[in-house]
């Protein structure tokens, strides 16, 4: 079965390679029957690799050791569920699953297409052609996996720290997320070439990009909850570069998103917006390149492989590719209308894009680091926390306001006063709020407050825009309704405001002590009463091996009641780890945080105890984002008449 | 054995789907509608004219754009807005 | 259009590539002046002062990091040869720690010792091969 999974890569390679060389040929040569099928090879690229996908899925499901991928990655004990998380669970694999979304998105966006937008489709197919052909490559002559060997008894089996429900979401959709953004690059490259720049490719491209985008996004709150109660510093992000492999074009997506609004409605910042679409694209590739390489230093272990030489080579050449792209249109793309104000919606547009482009090179720069220094310097050097936690401020706090002061701010040129008139109440609420909040102490942290006011500040600004509409159309629901992306953004603005107060809530007002404690003593936290009772000793037998695991239960006492456990779990195969406690109060939305750190010969444990405020908005936000994007995404009564109308012509 | 037939089954496939649109005849397989297309472009452009226009009329009640701010914007709009309208009718004249 | 906006560009032209500016010699000075040496055991020696040192437990892991003798375990470069670089830790253990992992410290020399109290250990890598295979 191996061989038919060899076979149908290769196929898939064959193919993608069409639609590649001729695609472009009939693109340039304006052949239609060519064109039409270099469009039928992106399409059955997405078949022939369904058929990888199934001999791979099929392959570790049955627990089939002759494939090396199946014996590396699971093991006989591995729950159906758990095996076919292993697809994702390495090199190869989570390779194929790249080459599957991304085909998929290619057939997608090429079949719904299929009579419209014939101009940028002829060049689309090409274009997603030859991404799908380095993918392809790669896993017919790189990394395979379908490498078969004398069967071992047994498989290795997955770490199991990665067998639970978070594997098996996360990967996934974060790669619905990455690879969901060449679909907007692919169109904006297909503009650029045919030389038709106007607005259509993104009207076009816009719920792919949305999609994408929210998955990345949802992705990347899934992966910080996972590490918050799984790895148990009590932290839920740390900069590693892995994690900011996902957060570079997540940003540049943000600023995207927001800057085609403009050439919508008046024509500007084209230039801008190819320069964020092909951003986006390629920090999502570099991110792969990143995750894969072994490049760069992470607590993500990773070989040291030949894939990233390969990776390295194919983001440089898609980024000469879409800077010569940029550069020839130049004169195409120039804007027609100039901007008349410093002080209107489209200046703010572009003050957001300035920013979240500059957190983005920063936080690049501090990835990159480690092997520009060691390159240039001949010395290794890494940069810590305070960097990112500074820069993160820096951009981050303007952002916040420019998130309320946008909406509201007049299109074409503004004066300080109306402006000033129209933000009154948001000013008034955050003065209040900002007074409010040093009376009861959150001056401990400058930032903190900052962070705090701002937030107020936003979302009076979403209140006043509600209550103005609601007052105008009569009923909060018919006014979502009518005006689903405008209000739509609305509410993915609250859950940002959200997420940045629980962000800002549990890390620059968190209370992080260790004490140490006897069983029987007692200590007070900011509120809480935690008891040390006693110590359980609990051996046990698991696929990794013999584990005994010292569970310190305590009992809570001021704030919270009943009893919280954390544990030590020592384990003959793989070392401590450790299980920490959670108490979540959900009036207050914060967390009683306990890490078992260590037990000293003498019978106390030392225990690290965190208090983190509001730390469960962070969570929530990640739900009403996920609902706000829906809401952008659903098309009204009208886009929906249309919607069915270009589906019935694209049917024939 | 089953592997081979499979992979037969799947390499033909490929090949029969990448030479279709050669047999057939060009006018007849996913020819582009032309007047649809053209159709529905224009649809799309009267419904941003539309949408733009919307846009400003709900600003202007809630109270986000003045009187005189939305006396000078209103026009072009409703120009376009207007010239929009017009090429879907000609175009169903045609 | 025309005249009027050439006037224009220029000075919105200026302030972009200031502002630019003026962050690059701010990233350039925070990052070379809040950076630290990432080192490996084999070109440990020499540095003083804070360093970042990645590498792989070796041989056998002796004492508690809770006592004042410390954790006492050796570090050898996780790819190529290497010398050995004795580590004295105190302070929390890190899920997984043992014998093989792969581990990051903060710390300093002390003598040809290496003094740390904050470790991570990497997670055991997803895209690597399984340690019983022979790559």
């Amino acid at each position: 079965m191996a061989d038919l999974g060899r076979a149908a890569l290769v196929v898939s390679f064959g193919l993608a390679l069409y639609a590649a060389c001729a695609g472009t040929y009939a693109a340039l040569q304006k052949r239609n029957r060519l064109a039409d099928s270099a469009r039928n090879a992106l399409v059955a690229c997405f078949g022939s690799t369904i058929v990888a996908a199934i001999v791979l899925a099929l392959a570790l499901v049955h627990h089939d050791f002759s494939f090396v991928y199946v014996a590396n990655h699971t093991s006989r004990d591995l729950s159906t569920i758990y095996a076919l998380t292993a697809f994702w669970g390495g090199q190869e694999g989570s390779l194929l699953l790249w080459l599957l979304v991304l085909s998929g998105y290619g057939a997608l966006v090429v079949l719904l297409n299929r009579k419209l937008l014939r101009d940028l489709i002829v060049w689309v197919v090409p274009i997603m052609g030859t991404l799908a052909t380095f993918f392809s490559f790669i896993l017919v002559a790189v990394a395979s996996p379908f490498k078969t060997q004398v069967p071992p008894l047994d498989g290795a089996g997955l770490t199991p720290s990665l067998q639970n429900p978070y594997m098996v979401a996360h990967p996934p959709m974060l790669y619905l997320g990455y690879v969901g953004l060449s679909v907007p690059f692919a169109f904006a490259a297909a503009a650029m070439i045919s030389g038709h720049t106007d607005e259509r490719w993104i009207v076009a491209t816009r719920r792919w990009t949305l999609t994408a985008w929210m998955f990345l996004g949802f992705g990347q709150i899934l992966g910080a909850h996972w590490a918050y109660i799984e790895v148990g510093w009590g932290g839920y992000y740390g900069w590693d570069p892995v994690e900011n492999a996902a957060l570079m074009p997540w940003l540049a997506a943000t600023a995207f998103l927001h800057s085609v609004m403009v050439q919508e409605r008046k024509g500007m910042l084209r230039v801008w917006n190819m320069i964020l679409v092909a951003l986006s694209f390629e920090l999502a590739v570099f991110g792969d390149f990143l995750t894969r390489s072994g490049v760069v230093n992470s607590i993500h272990s990773f070989a040291q492989s030949p894939i990233g030489g390969w990776f390295l080579g194919f983001v440089v050449a898609t980024s000469l590719f879409s800077v010569a792209l940029i550069l020839w249109r130049l004169p195409l793309l120039r804007a027609r209308t100039k901007l008349e104000s410093a002080l209107s919606r489209e200046a703010t547009f572009l003050y957001n894009n300035l920013l979240f482009v500059a957190l983005c090179l920063t936080i690049l720069w501090g990835v990159l680091f480690p092997i520009l220094t060691s390159v240039f310097l001949g010395e290794s050097r890494t940069i810590g926390r305070p960097y990112y936690d500074f820069f993160l401020r820096i951009f981050g706090l303007p952002l916040l306001l420019l998130m309320g002061i946008g909406p509201l701010i007049a299109w074409r040129r503004s004066s300080a006063r109306a402006l000033l008139k129209t933000l009154r109440w948001p000013i008034l609420a955050a003065l209040i709020a900002g007074g409010g909040l040093i009376a009861a102490g959150a001056g401990s942290s400058h930032p903190g407050l900052i962070a705090y006011t701002f937030c107020v500040f936003v979302l009076t600004t979403i209140v006043v825009e509600l209550v103005r509409g609601t007052r105008a159309t009569g009923s909060l629901l018919q006014l979502v309704a009518r005006n689903r992306r405008r209000y739509g953004g609305y509410v993915v603005h609250a859950a940002v405001v959200l997420f940045a107060i629980g962000v800002a809530g549990s890390s620059a007002y968190q209370t992080n002590v260790e004490r140490t404690l006897k069983p029987g003593q007692s200590t007070r936290i900011d509120g809480y009463t935690v008891s040390y009772k006693q110590m359980q000793k609990i051996p046990s037998v698991s696929e990794s091996g013999r584990q005994v695991e010292d569970r310190a239960v305590l009992a809570l006492g001021g704030r919270a009641h009943g009893t919280l456990d954390t544990s030590l779990i020592n384990s003959s195969l793989l070392g401590p780890s450790h299980e920490v406690g959670i108490r979540t109060d959900y009036l207050r939305a914060q967390d009683l945080y306990v890490i078992l750190s260590q037990q000293n010969a003498d019978g106390s444990v030392i225990f690290q105890i965190l208090v983190k405020p509001l730390v469960n908005l962070i969570w929530l936000a990640g739900f009403i984002f996920l609902g706000g994007s829906l809401i952008t995404l659903w098309p009204d009564a009208r886009e929906q008449r249309r919607l069915v109308a270009r589906l019935a012509l694209a049917r024939g | 054995m089953t592997a081979l037939i499979l992979g037969a089954i799947v390499a033909v496939a490929a090949v029969v789907l990448v030479s279709l649109p050669f047999f057939a005849d060009s006018d007849v397989i996913d020819a582009p509608d032309e007047r649809a297309e053209r159709r529905l472009e224009l649809m799309d452009a009267r419904d941003r004219a539309l949408a733009a226009l919307k846009e400003l009329e709900f600003d202007h009640r809630t109270g986000k754009i003045d009187d005189v701010d939305y006396r000078r914007l209103v026009g072009p709009l409703r120009r376009a807005a207007a010239e929009a309208l017009q090429g879907i009718d000609q175009q169903a004249k045609e | 259009m025309g005249v009027t906006g050439r006037t224009r560009s220029p000075a919105r032209l200026v302030v972009a590539l200031a502002v630019a500016g003026v962050l690059a010699v701010f990233l350039i000075y925070t990052a070379v002046g809040g950076s630290e040496p990432l080192l490996q055991p084999s070109n440990l020696a020499g540095h003083n002062g804070n360093v970042s040192l990645t590498g792989k437990v070796v041989g056998k892991v002796k004492g508690d990091a809770g006592s004042t003798g410390g954790l006492r375990f050796t570090l050898h470069n996780i790819q190529g040869a290497s010398i050995l670089v004795p580590v004295v830790y105190r302070g929390a253990v890190p899920d997984l720690f043992k014998t093989g992992r792969e581990v990051n410290l903060n710390g300093h020399l002390n003598g040809s010792t290496f003094v740390s109290t904050s470790m991570t250990t990497k997670c055991p890598s997803k895209y690597t091969t399984a340690p019983n295979s022979t790559e």
